[in-house]
């Protein structure tokens, strides 16, 4: 058995839950075994009818008030419970913030293997392979989890295509009977949203992203100056955020805004997977970085390796004479 | 308060990285190494935390002559003293087993009121470890930490969740931390932090002074099998545009306009 741990945030399923089920029924064809989709919540039947449309088994459904809010404690200890009476041969969970935030726990606690943040898997004469993403996806590291099932393993976003999720499935669905989840010893005092300000790149059709790259905050200077060229609106990735040379609300991937303009530009960034996790769907995605081995390359339509301080002011001379002359 | 900040070893990040012959790791040889980055994040809000509310900071970090040098580069920005765990049976960790070492060995020092981990390394990057020490410590924790306050007995922490949401949770001491990347802007050693540093404790702990049995560490202990490192087939039919500086750009604009039809 195959099991699901589905994502939820008030009461609606997250993206990174299809990506899961396509990852499981891809599993689920090479190991032959079936499907089993976890949902924890309060008032989550709702959840539980949409998950049995999918082509799986089962649902589990573990529907308690005292899981209303997402916390680490109760995670671990009903799914530590259903995993010990289902022995289920895998466990997948998203490598999400979420998800990272229980998964090591719950292994801890099973004494199991976890792979996290995986990217592929294979079936090698019936023994698992995961394969996970290292050294900032510059390398892949095939491994095999060691001893008995079950075998946890966290799937990075964007890895399994979510939108290929089978449906036609009406699966069982089955209530875990919680009477009450130990109390957290985590609260949750209160949730804020991102200011939007002035830097929402979700709407704007042509992006130019600087990253580590540029070296210094002054040099940021030729990414303003490109962006102005080419009529578009500035990115950045998550050092240049941390080591403030802009604000928080231009930082674009996993923790900052996702986006998908008619046109990207990466230019020094080297492409970290929670980068591309943020703009990868972009229609024409061009980067620019001196490191020919650098994974934004992977899904770069178009590529100069080149310095980018040689290429950059060259590129925005150009635009600007495209626009004088037109 | 005592708190113990976890380090990681890890590559320069300016390394050129070449996998060995066995292809199951890189050839970490004749590298540098340095602290992991987000553990240098950890370090200081650690060093923060005791400037406000007393107390001491440890570093404790796992590995050979690599880990000495973080711990010793750790000292010098302000830590007090420093636990080694040193033993060729440590060789083939993974993270469960360094967790769990770890962990016995804050017990063995006598605990601590605080641990912080950076939320990722920049080698394996999994962002497991930290919080796989809580749960052998039998703490709570609080991963992807961006904000930290405490009166003392309890700590309220902001985390960073996806989409540019915060939240702000609170949780009993003793805790864990896993700490977010930009949280702070690490000091840098002085001088005088650097002679200080030659002067603190230095513990160095083997798998027999924790307690651990051979198949509780390293390969033996390990959750899984490393079966190969592989620098990945690029699945991207990526267009690289040749030539000079000027060349190359007449090249993309060019495809911009007339191929991609994106200007």
């Amino acid at each position: 058995m195959i099991f699901v741990v589905a994502e939820q945030k008030d009461n609606k399923l997250k993206p990174i839950t299809s990506e899961l089920l396509v990852f499981a029924q891809r599993m689920s064809r090479d190991f032959g075994e079936p499907i089993t989709a976890v949902v924890l919540g309060s008032s989550v039947t709702a959840l539980a009818d949409e998950l049995k449309t999918k082509k799986i088994d089962r649902v589990i459904m573990a529907d308690h008030e005292s899981l209303r809010d997402y916390s680490p404690d109760a995670y671990v200890e009903i799914l530590k419970a259903i995993i010990g009476q289902e022995k289920p041969f895998a466990v997948l969970i998203g490598h999400t913030t979420q998800g990272m935030d229980f998964a090591p726990r719950l292994a801890v606690g099973l004494r199991r293997p976890l792979i996290a943040g995986c990217v592929e898997y294979e079936n090698q004469a019936g023994k698992l392979i995961l394969t996970r993403q290292i050294f900032n996806a510059k390398m892949n590291m095939r491994t095999s989890p060691k001893g008995e099932a079950p075998y946890l393993a966290t799937a990075s976003p964007g890895a399994f295509p979510g939108d290929e999720v089978e449906v036609g499935g009406n699966a069982e669905v089955v209530s875990f009977s919680v009477q009450t989840a130990a109390a957290s010893r985590r609260k949750v005092l209160e949730r804020l949203e991102a200011e939007k300000g002035k830097a929402d790149l979700t709407a704007a059709p042509i992006i130019v992203s600087g990253g580590r790259g540029l070296k210094q905050k002054e040099n940021f200077n030729i990414i303003f100056e490109l962006a102005e060229a080419v009529g578009g609106s500035v990115g950045a990735s998550r050092p240049v955020v941390d080591a403030e040379w802009l604000p928080r609300e231009y930082q674009i991937g996993s923790s900052g805004q996702t986006v998908s303009p008619r046109l990207y530009f990466a230019i020094g960034i080297s492409g970290a997977i929670q980068h591309l996790v943020g703009m990868q769907t972009s229609r024409c995605i061009v980067a620019i970085n001196k490191d020919a081995e650098a994974p934004i390359f992977k899904v770069a339509h178009y590529g100069i390796v080149d310095d980018l301080f040689k290429v950059v002011p060259v590129l925005t001379k150009i635009f600007k004479d495209l626009r004088q002359a037109s | 308060m005592k708190i113990i900040s976890c380090v990681k070893a890890v590559p320069d990040p300016s390394s050129r990285l070449i996998i060995n012959e066995s292809k199951n790791w890189i050839k970490d040889s004749d590298l540098t190494f340095v602290a992991s980055e987000a553990d240098n994040y950890a370090l200081e809000e650690a060093l923060r935390l005791k400037e406000k509310h007393t107390g001491e900071v440890i570093v404790i970090s796992m590995g050979g002559e690599e880990a000495a040098r973080v711990l010793r580069a750790g000292l010098a920005m302000g830590a007090d003293r420093a636990i080694h765990l040193l033993d060729p049976k440590f060789k083939g960790s993974d993270e469960f087993t360094v967790a769990a070492a770890i962990a016995k060995a804050i017990a063995k020092d006598g605990g601590a009121d605080l641990v912080l981990a950076g939320v990722q390394s920049d080698d394996l990057g999994t962002g497991m470890t930290g919080t796989m020490i809580a749960e052998f410590l039998g703490v709570p924790h609080a991963s992807v930490v961006v904000g930290v306050e405490s009166d003392g007995k309890s700590l309220k922490v902001r985390r960073e969740l996806e989409g540019g949401i915060n939240e702000t949770v609170e949780l009993p001491m003793p805790a864990l931390l896993t700490i977010q990347f930009g949280i702070n802007q690490p000091r840098y050693a002085s001088l005088k932090g650097i002679m200080a540093a030659k002067k603190k404790e230095f513990k160095v702990w083997s798998a027999s002074d924790l307690g651990l049995a051979d198949n509780e560490i390293g390969r033996d202990g390990a959750m899984y099998e490393v079966r190969e490192v592989l620098v990945p087939e690029r699945k991207s039919k990526v267009e690289i545009l040749t030539g000079t500086p000027e060349e190359a750009s007449i090249k993309l604009v060019e495809k911009l306009r007339k191929e991609a039809k994106v200007l």
